[in-house]
């Protein structure tokens, strides 16, 4: 590989970020569905700016940890010890931050649903990852026929 | 080192090359002999033979050695794999870790693995993983561009 195509600390740096920012955003997105819900059954159609605040900052925080201690889980090609560990951690931590942040009024049932939650939110991105690669499993392989035909010719 | 060249009328061409070690002077000398016609100079326990460059399935460095596997045996080469990359102008190598290089027309299938990284099924039936640090050149490399 030549020194012009080899990445450089910043872009590996940049295309790390931009994957944890877009996950955080995601997962942010979910949650705040699961809070307007919330709030709309106890019958307020207001959001609390601060409640926002901490969620995605949360979020954020929690993908990173997620990203270097677990090996980002949601994205892996199957669940393991390490990855289960994963999953146990951050639901917990989304839990905790919910309940103690008073997102749901401090109540532990609404806490332990959006724990629930978050584990089909994981179990989705983990599908929708893996069907991403499948796709991507046909492309290069058809890519990978079509390169040997024209090298071979 | 002597050189004796000696012109001839009739008779058929040949080069004789006599070495005590093989030093780099030698192994370059073989190397531009044994470019021609997609070869590459190789070598056993026993002896050193010419290995046809579509044979290969990859090259391995371990500890500073370079060995060139094919499907039934695994020969050293005296080059180092950025050497061989860029003496073998053969688009079908490609680096894909810091210690391997591939023959991507000897690979039966690849997986694409999470962190953008690939698995590639060699002909031997050897899982050999392109690392994320490489995979983004190894597709663009499929899609038709170069290396």
């Amino acid at each position: 590989m030549s020194d012009k195509k080899k990445t450089t600390l910043w872009e590996r740096y940049l295309t790390k970020e931009i994957g944890i920012e877009f996950k955080a955003c995601l997962y942010f997105f979910a949650i705040l569905f699961f809070y307007c819900v919330f709030r709309m059954i106890r019958g307020s159609f207001e959001a609390s700016i601060l409640h926002m605040a901490e969620m995605i900052l949360s979020c954020y925080a929690i993908c990173y940890l997620q990203l270097l201690l677990f090996n980002n889980f949601d994205e892996a090609d199957r669940f393991g010890a390490r990855e289960y560990t994963g999953l146990a951690v951050c639901t917990c931590l989304y839990g905790l931050i919910s309940f103690f942040g008073g997102w749901f009024e401090r109540k532990p049932v609404v806490s332990l649903i959006l724990g629930a939650y978050v584990i089909f939110l994981y179990f989705c991105v983990f599908l929708i990852y893996k069907t991403k690669r499948r796709i991507d499993d046909k492309v290069l392989n058809e890519e990978l026929k079509i390169f040997q035909t024209e090298h071979k010719k | 080192m002597k050189i004796d060249v000696r012109q001839i009328t009739e008779g058929e061409e040949s080069i004789v090359i006599r070495y005590k070690d093989l030093t780099p002077t030698v192994s370059r000398i073989l190397s531009i002999l044994g470019d021609e016609g997609g070869k590459l100079w190789a070598r056993n326990d026993e002896e050193k033979i010419q290995i046809e460059l579509e044979d290969i399935l990859y090259l391995e460095s371990v500890d500073d050695k370079v060995f060139a596997c094919t499907k039934d045996k695994t020969l050293r080469v005296d080059k180092t794999l950025n050497s061989f990359m860029n003496e073998v102008a053969d688009g079908a190598f490609f680096r894909c870790s810091k210690s391997m290089v591939i023959n991507v027309n000897r690979v039966v299938s690849l997986k694409s693995l999470s962190s953008n990284r690939i698995d590639a099924t060699m002909e031997g039936g050897e899982h050999i993983l392109i690392s994320r640090r490489y995979a983004s050149e190894f597709r663009r490399l499929l899609k038709g561009g170069d290396q």
